[in-house]
């Protein structure tokens, strides 16, 4: 249980930060950050927020432009990392007044909140 | 906020903002690293306000997705600046450059502890806040007590603790051992009864990671999580800042929730009272909402209410409610919730008693498995797939059937192959599963494994009622103008063994048969082809009378690839050319295929190896622990008791005697002899007969079968998955053996004597023996008893070696209390990757164990292993084979080099020589083998004695590196049984153990030697042996 790593993107699919909370390298994550966003950017409205991907449960909103995407283990409830997500969202919005530039550190101490 | 004030951080920021494109920015970026590492070069004296511009410098190019390599150092001495803004950003840059494994952090351990037990709150979070993001093994032994302080400390504010808690689970992951169990269950039940919400989900987090590994030490604590959630289902003395969308917070239930999971039961009857009416507000109490996030929050409590029912197997009222709410799920529009109806209904079927009830829904979930989006399709086929049983599987079969023609790539294997699994184990009758596969094959035959037509081809086999069926199918599938090639395989190969049960059919004489199959051979690889040559065979064969037109056609094919380019083919078609000469004899050794041996499907296995992961411990594993079983396997097991219907699991047909079963192996010799036999043919038809009755695909199929029990047998059956099933009847019998015995009487006897025996668990092989076989080969059997079997795969790479334990459960009970431990010699590092407690039933697990040489020894390692099965604890020492000549590599030398390194080491300590009595006598060739066989190279030719052997390899290890020796064995023809040997290398020690290693392979140690030949020289062993290294100077005289 736990989240594996938090990833926002943009619709292009550029990544405009990625915060893992396990050891990958720097290829490893280019790798699989693509894969990820290749697979989750093309889905619709009308499909699920969750995505298998590996050994990994992708879990992802859309925010106007900015795709928030969480990876868990398999076995992660899925709604309440969905929520996770807003939350972190609503938290940034009040702390930096809108989602455009924000810092690592503020995403790290929102995620102390669930790990 | 920390910007400000940073005019180059603002400039660089902006200068990047305004590139116009990726090689701009990449320029720019160059530009700034390059000024970056000078000034970190060329300027000592740095201050903290310079150091930190460019650290932030560093992060902001770290963000865009360059790798910032360098100034790492920098980064961490930032740490132990006295000023906060740079403090944070040492802080908080080492954490997002950084990883766990740099050696740079060790260095402000010390800082780190210091900011954690000084009294300035700021820097306690900064430094809690790092350590929880990439604080490694090291951080755990020297900072866990500190930070256990802190969060049971009431004087730290709630900011702090809910830091230290998380922090703490960070350490407690990289290390389980910091946190002492003894202790901490009562600290534990203490910190469950916070009040601030804050400090209790993180607490909660470190709780879920400390029960999901040892649920029993946390028995106290069990209650509070139940009160936890007591407090949030009324709505007790919750903050608003802790209520999300006007739940009280969703995270924390959940947490709680999922924390109660790993407890196997709840037994105190007040605590299940009060859950089961938090649970029932919960199930009742959840709507539909407008407002998404709300809704979502309450439904991820829901799920995880249904879960925890689940897990907590409560009254049949409650799991039926819980099932129409997730039958509701499944049936909504919203894809989320419709996901996780689908996903949760999976994980009920391993409840026992609901499966009727999630039948009713079956529909439903069919036009699932249509929708538009393949998650959901993805968790409709697995839920098919796990409710399938005899009742409705013609109907989920069918259905799958149709969804392959449309389903995407990435899903048609899976799907082949979950549709042939269910074909197999609840077919109602045996046509009908001749009928799916051969569809299977015709729509997918892309995605269809060989295991799916090896199966099928056994089944038709083994019945005899199915095989005029199967021929006739397999003929109307050859009139299709566009075949996959699979499809002809299978087509080609019941032509060729049943066609002539067709013979009165329209349209099906021999010669007919010939045509249509002959149609595709120009268009199919080899493998194909050589199933069509063994068919035409048959064909001629069974043509009877003898169709002469037919015959020549045949036999011109034959001619024609005797000189095909593909050996098989040549083989075969000169050896059936050179038979179909032969007459009537031809009829015998050309005759059926005999019945294959009963044995478990390839296909289940496969499946059940997917199922079975590494040792992961997830929640849902756990869960499914304690169920009996999974669902797979359940239904792989035959039917002991119940009224089962005959037909509704498929198994081959007995075999005519058990007798024959027992010794399967040498089943095909016996055919083959026999058959010459009684027609007095001359026995080098013998050969042939082996060749043609195993057709490659069969072979491919049944290794055990085709060939005696070799080596390479014991390997499959290792590394294909582990061969689960009782325990074979006979001890004596060989892993390959036992196999054959699955689903035979004789497998259910054995599973009953199984529980009379389980106070004194013996080993069912040799462990002496399997220990020497491993010594020289990498992978096999080390040990197996009637509970367990471990396997092992290793590979060498210089001095590393890299080892994996393959421990299978033959039982359909877990075993307990799995313990496994290393004691390595001191000449080993050995990591032993952490071992699950228990193994699930029919499971397997892996356990990697990483090996380092560190300098040359003979001591072996020792595996010290046990587990429990029901009461009895069974503790077995296993040798492990990491022996020295694993980390020697043959290399061949010229000459020059020889003599060269020989002439060196001419000192005393380096070049060391015996005389060794007593050893095997054994032939010049095979000593060069026995050489061989412990990596050392023989090169011939060095020494001009055609009696003496001269051999190199070089060792491998962490002190010596790799390191040359040299071995010169020098043998007397007049008495095989002692020699001369010289071992040579640049260190003293590698020397001395590899002679010592060398010798105690040579000599005829008293367990190998089954017929001593001369009794006298055995006599002199003993002390010949101490004797003899202590001074070889004296030996060596003694021999000449």
């Amino acid at each position: 249980m736990g989240i594996r790593f938090v990833l926002l993107v943009n619709k292009q699919g550029q990544t405009r930060l990625a915060q893992y909370y396990e050891h990958l390298s720097l290829d490893e994550r280019r790798a699989l950050e693509g894969e990820i966003v290749r697979k989750c950017l093309a889905r619709t409205d009308q499909q699920c927020s969750f995505v298998e991907h590996r050994n990994y449960k992708v879990v992802y909103r859309r925010y106007a432009s900015l795709f928030f995407l969480v990876g868990v283990d398999n076995d992660e409830n899925e709604l309440a990392i969905l929520e996770f997500i807003h939350l972190l969202v609503e938290t940034m919005d009040r702390h930096f007044g809108n989602v455009v530039s924000s810092n690592t550190p503020m995403i790290q101490y929102c995620e102390d909140t669930l790990t | 906020m920390a910007l400000s004030g940073m005019r180059g951080l603002s400039v660089f920021i902006s200068d990047i903002r305004n590139c116009h494109n990726k090689e701009q920015e990449r320029l720019r970026v160059d530009k700034e690293l390059g000024n970056i590492r000078t000034r970190f070069k060329n300027e000592k004296g740095l201050s903290h306000y310079e150091k930190k511009k460019y650290v932030w410098k560093m992060l902001y190019i770290h963000m865009l997705g360059y790798d910032v390599d360098f100034g790492h150092m920098e980064t961490v001495s930032l740490i132990s600046a006295p000023k906060y803004p740079e403090k944070q950003v040492g802080y908080i840059v080492t954490s997002c450059l950084l990883n766990e494994n740099n050696d740079f952090l060790r260095m402000v351990i010390n800082t780190v502890r210091n900011d954690i037990i000084g009294r300035n709150e700021t820097y306690q979070c900064l430094a809690l806040t790092m350590v929880g993001n990439i604080g490694g093994k090291e951080f755990s032994e020297s900072l866990a007590p500190d930070v256990q302080k802190l969060l049971i400390s009431s004087s730290c504010r709630p900011v702090v603790r809910k830091k230290a808690a998380l922090c703490l689970l960070r350490l407690y992951r990289k290390n389980p051992d910091v946190v002492n169990i003894d202790g901490w269950s009562d600290r534990m039940a203490q910190l469950l009864d916070e009040r601030d919400l804050g400090v209790l989900t993180s607490v909660m987090s470190l709780f879920v990671s400390l029960v999901s590994n040892n649920a029993e030490a946390y028995w106290n604590c069990l209650p509070k999580c139940v009160r936890i959630l007591e407090r949030m289902a009324r709505n007790q003395d919750i903050p608003q800042e802790y209520t999300y969308y006007g739940i009280p917070s969703p995270w924390l239930q959940v947490k709680a929730m999922r924390a109660l999971q790993y407890f196997p039961t709840i037994e105190d009857p007040s605590a299940r009272r009060a859950l089961f009416e938090v649970l029932q507000r919960i199930l009742m109490g959840t709507d539909v909402v407008k407002n998404v996030n709300k809704n979502n929050a309450s439904h991820a409590v829901l799920f995880e209410a249904l879960a925890l029912v689940m897990h907590l197997d409560a009254e049949k009222e409650m799991m039926s409610q819980c099932v129409a709410l997730l039958g509701k799920f499944i049936a909504v529009r919203e894809p989320n919730i419709r996901y996780l109806g689908l996903e949760n209904m999976s994980r009920m079927l391993l409840v026992t008693d609901v499966q009727d009830i999630i039948k009713r829904h079956q529909a439903q979930i069919i036009t699932s498995l249509k929708d538009p989006d393949i998650s959901i399709r993805r968790r409709a086929l697995d839920l098919l797939y796990g409710m399938c049983d005899v009742t409705n599987a013609k109907e989920i079969v069918e259905e799958l059937l149709q969804y392959l023609n449309t389903a995407e790539f990435a899903m048609r294997e899976e799907l082949a192959l979950k549709a042939a699994i269910l074909a197999e184990k609840f077919a109602p009758n045996l046509s009908w599963y001749v009928d799916v596969i051969l569809q299977l094959i015709d729509k997918a035959g892309d995605f269809v494994s060989d295991d799916i037509w090896y199966r099928v081809v056994q089944f038709v086999t083994n019945n005899e009622d199915l095989q005029a069926y199967a021929a006739a199918k397999a003929r109307e599938y050859l009139d299709k103008p566009a075949l996959h090639e699979t499809m002809v395989k299978v087509s080609a190969y019941l032509l060729g063994e049943y066609g002539h049960l067709l013979a009165q059919r329209p349209s099906c004489s021999p010669k007919e048969l010939f045509t249509i199959i002959n149609d595709r051979l120009p268009t199919v690889s080899s493998s194909t082809v050589a199933i069509i040559i063994s068919a035409y065979a048959k064909i001629l064969m069974h043509t009877q009378p003898p169709d002469a037109g037919l015959q020549q056609q045949i036999l011109a094919i034959f001619k024609k690839h005797e000189s095909y380019i593909d050996v098989e083919i040549q083989q075969r078609a000169v050896e059936y050319f050179e038979l179909s000469r032969k007459g009537p004899a031809l009829a015998d050794v050309l005759a059926e295929m005999p019945k294959f041996p009963e044995r478990e499907s390839a296909l289940l296995k496969k499946a059940e190896d997917a199922e079975v992961d590494t040792a992961e411990q997830s929640a849902i594993k756990l869960r499914s622990q304690q169920q009996s079983s999974s669902a797979i396997v359940v239904a792989a097991q035959p039917p002991v008791n119940g009224p089962a219907p005959a037909a509704n699991h498929l198994t081959l047909v007995k075999m005519p005697s058990q007798n024959i079963a027992e010794e399967s192996n040498v089943i095909h010799e016996e055919t083959a002899v026999e058959a010459p036999k009684e027609n007095g043919a001359p026995v080098e038809v013998q050969r042939n007969v082996e060749i043609i009755t195993e057709p490659a695909p069969v072979s491919k199929v049944e290794p055990p079968a085709s060939r005696p029990a070799s080596q390479a047998d014991l390997l499959a059956d290792l590394l294909g998955p582990l061969a689960i099933e009782g325990p074979p009847a006979a001890v004596e019998q060989t892993p390959a053996q036992g196999l054959e015995a699955n689903q035979s009487p004789v497998g259910d006897l054995a599973l009953a004597t199984l529980e009379d025996q389980s106070n004194s668990v013996q080993p069912i092989v040799n462990v002496e023996e399997k220990f020497n076989i491993l010594c020289t080969k990498d992978s096999g059997v080390l040990y197996e008893d009637p509970n367990i079997q471990i396997g092992l795969k290793a590979e060498w790479r210089a001095h590393h070696g890299r080892l994996i334990l393959f421990l299978g459960n033959k039982n359909t009970s877990p075993l307990l209390s799995l313990r496994a431990l290393i004691l390595p010699p001191s000449h080993f590092k050995v990591e032993l990757s952490s071992v699950p407690d228990t193994i699930p039933p029919r499971a397997q697990v892996q356990i990697p164990v990483e090996v380092t040489n560190l300098r040359a020894s003979r001591d072996v390692a020792v595996l010290d292993f046990s587990y429990k099965h029901g009461a009895a604890l069974v503790n077995a020492k296993l040798r492990l084979p990491i022996v020295l000549h694993k980390f020697l590599q043959p290399i061949t030398l010229s000459p020059e080099d020889f003599f060269a390194h020989w002439k060196t080491w001419n000192v005393q300590s380096l070049k060391v020589q015996e005389v060794v009595r007593g050893v095997k006598p054994l032939p010049i060739p095979e000593m060069a083998s026995l050489l061989l066989s412990l990596h050392l190279a023989v090169t011939p030719g060095l020494d001009t004695n055609p009696n003496n052997m001269v051999a190199c390899a070089t060792f491998f290890s962490e002190t010596t590196n790799a390191a040359l020796c040299l071995v010169r064995v020098e043998t007397d023809p007049q008495d095989r049984s002692q020699l001369r040997l010289t071992v040579a290398s640049g260190d003293q020690n590698l020397t001395f153990e590899l002679k010592e290693y060398i010798k105690e392979h040579l000599i005829d140690i008293p367990r190998a030697r089954v017929a001593p030949p001369a009794a006298p020289q055995q006599a002199q062993l003993p002390p010949a042996a101490p004797a003899t290294y202590n001074d070889p100077g004296a030996m060596l005289a003694g021999l000449l």
